[in-house]
């Protein structure tokens, strides 16, 4: 089975090395980047161009509907077995809203956790990466630059030669 | 000069290797050992306790009308305290930009997962029939009834269960990528699958971290508010009823407060033990054991100003049976846990305004288990001595612990450090990233000058 070409990952000693490499990568063009980091590195986001502002609003999203669905079975619980205690109303809006509030931070918390990872396509438990010899080192103490052979402008030797002229360690080939 | 959380010397592969050792190459095997079997021991004693709780129903305890309320209620109270440290530290210090937390974080945080589940399990076995404990969830049962929303006692479910989630999902978010170091260097095939299966195949990815910090300070954003929310909700299951010496507006802050600095204390206390075993000096330093001890020393004058409102507003207010209360507290037959909390929780606390009471060990541990002891006495102070006289000399009563009351207290204990020491055991119980991330900072502003 002939191997396929996923992309070249250049490996770099620190994060200053990597955000320099990334800058002057995006500079000639590539688009399809991404970058392997022991920690999220200060400006990374910036360089490549992420900003996911998805997750702010899920969450959002996750706090109304935890309020207003928890507000709804409140209220339906009450009216449906109302109980006269010392004639204190039956719909008690204070009361309701100390359940309504841990209810909408249920909510707040639990969407946006579950949409980062459902974004992230996690859990995946394989990935071609982890086969590349030195990739393990991206939780350990090194940062790699990843350019995706789906780049339009990627050519596995130009882009191979272009990566080595950036002064990384190594430079490796992914194969699926 | 701005101190340093981390010493410059390290290099962020030594902090893969003096945090990832830990669980894959255990260093302290024996007293891991004896530490596990006593508390196998406390957890034998919990399930003796309460399978004749459950086979006798509460009587075993001392409770009787009208104190009805004692241990569970006042342990319920405490062990969730202990455990609101671990949020705040977490959330509302990396809010703050306070690098230093990324030291003592994750344990504060595993910590606070087990004084929750310690927490939830006190009024569950103190209900007189603790298998119907799902009546409290709104589900269409066949009698046609639903649960009290309007009362105190529904809500805390609901605020100890989502606190419960939240934490968990708050630690377990911020130990994937730890997680995935470990699996990286770990040399054992079934360390592989182990920690391959729950760091969910994390690589380190921009796209990954980009949005998993955006979800990491949500959540963080969230939780801060969530610590206030439900230790208020605790102290509205007091205040809420007009007993004196409970029916008071100064019990929410008064109580988280009081929940921050016994969780504080027991911060201090399980990181010098840690620091200590595992040989961890140089990521938890004389600087985070100093700053611990700050914020104890501010959060005990912060809880110390609560018992002078609470008497204040007993006095003010006019009220004789409040003032009884104030009385019964100062004199009763419980008077000694008033005493206790005051002395434990204040006297002791003074010696942090040293610098070198701050950075010795043995003292700061002394005084944070002093603060532990003291908020114990607090909580059961608080529910004692109102509730044993009320307003009619006709229904005063005295409580007094039995056996069982101490042996379910003792066994709890084991409850709590069985789940401890298995993280501490197999998960990276030191943030890695996020303290690579605060030396690469370091570096940094080194270089620059």
């Amino acid at each position: 089975m002939a191997e396929k070409l996923l992309g070249v990952l250049a490996e770099f000693e620190n994060q200053d090395r990597l955000l320099d490499a990334a800058k002057a990568t995006r500079k000639q063009g590539y688009r399809r980047l991404d970058a392997f980091t022991p920690y999220p590195v200060e400006g990374m986001s910036e360089v490549l161009k992420l900003h996911d502002h998805r997750i702010g609003w899920l969450s959002v999203i996750g706090g109304f509907a935890g309020f207003f669905g928890m507000l709804a079975i409140q209220l339906y619980v009450n009216a449906d077995y109302p109980l006269n205690v010392g004639n204190r109303p039956i719909l008690a809006w204070p009361a309701f809203f100390v359940v309504d509030f841990e209810i909408m931070i249920l909510g707040a918390v639990l969407t946006p956790v579950i949409g980062m990872f459902y974004l992230n396509g996690l859990p995946q438990l394989y990935h071609p990466l982890f086969a590349t010899p030195r990739f393990s080192l991206a939780s350990d103490d090194r940062f790699f630059l990843y350019v995706d052979s789906a780049d339009p402008k990627f050519d596995s030797g130009k882009t191979s030669a272009f990566l080595k002229s950036l002064k990384p360690v190594t430079v490796e080939e992914v194969l699926e | 000069m701005v101190e340093r959380a981390l010493p410059l010397g390290e290099t962020l592969h030594e902090i893969s290797v003096d945090v990832g050792r830990v669980p894959l190459r255990f260093p302290a095997k024996v007293p891991w050992a004896i530490a596990m079997v006593l508390s196998l021991m406390l957890v034998g004693l919990f399930l003796v306790s309460i399978t004749y709780l459950f086979a006798r129903g509460v009587g075993v305890w001392g409770l009787n009308i009208p104190v009805n309320w004692a241990f569970a209620i006042h342990l319920y109270v405490w062990w969730l305290g202990l455990g609101h440290a671990g949020t705040l530290i977490s959330a509302m210090l990396l809010l703050m930009g306070q690098d230093w937390r990324n030291s003592l974080n994750r344990f504060a945080e595993a910590m606070t997962l087990c004084a929750v589940v310690c927490a939830g399990i006190e009024p569950i076995i103190h209900l007189g029939r603790p298998w119907f404990f799902y009546w409290m969830f709104p589900y269409p049962a066949t009698m046609g009834v639903w649960p009290q929303f309007r009362s105190p006692l529904e809500w805390d479910i609901w605020a100890v269960l989502t606190y419960l989630t939240v934490s968990f999902v708050f630690w377990y978010i911020g130990v994937v990528p730890d997680l995935a170091t470990v699996r990286d260097r770990a040399r054992k095939r079934g360390w592989r699958v182990f920690f391959g299966i729950f760091s969910l195949g994390w690589r380190g990815s921009a796209r990954h971290w980009d949005r998993w910090r955006r979800c990491y300070r949500t959540v963080a954003v969230i939780a801060v508010p969530l610590v206030v929310s439900v230790h208020s909700e605790v102290s509205l299951l007091f205040a809420s009823g007009q007993i004196p010496g409970w029916h008071s507006t100064i019990f929410p802050p008064y109580f988280v407060l009081g929940a921050a600095f016994s969780g504080f204390a027991m911060v201090a206390m399980i990181a010098i033990v840690m620091r200590h075993v595992f040989q961890l000096g140089g990521l938890v330093t004389e600087r985070h054991l100093d700053v611990l001890a700050k914020v104890l020393l501010a959060s005990g004058l912060m809880t110390a100003y609560g018992y002078v409102f609470e008497i204040w507003d007993g006095l003010y207010s006019g009220n004789v049976h409040e003032i009884a209360t104030i009385h019964d507290r100062f004199f009763g037959i419980y008077a000694w846990s008033f005493w206790g909390a005051v002395f434990f929780n204040f006297l002791p606390l003074q010696a942090l305004w040293l610098r070198s009471v701050r950075r010795n060990t043995m003292l700061l541990f002394a005084i944070a288990t002093s603060v532990v002891a003291g908020m114990w006495m607090e909580r059961y102070m608080i529910l004692t001595t109102s509730l044993y006289k009320d307003f009619l000399p006709s229904s005063f009563g005295v409580y007094h612990a039995s056996f069982w009351d101490w042996s379910t207290y003792i066994g709890m204990i084991g409850v709590f450090f069985t789940p401890f020491l298995l993280f501490v055991r197999y998960i990276p119980s030191i943030s890695i990233f996020e303290d690579k991330e605060v030396l690469a900072r370091e570096h940094e502003e080194a270089r620059r000058g």
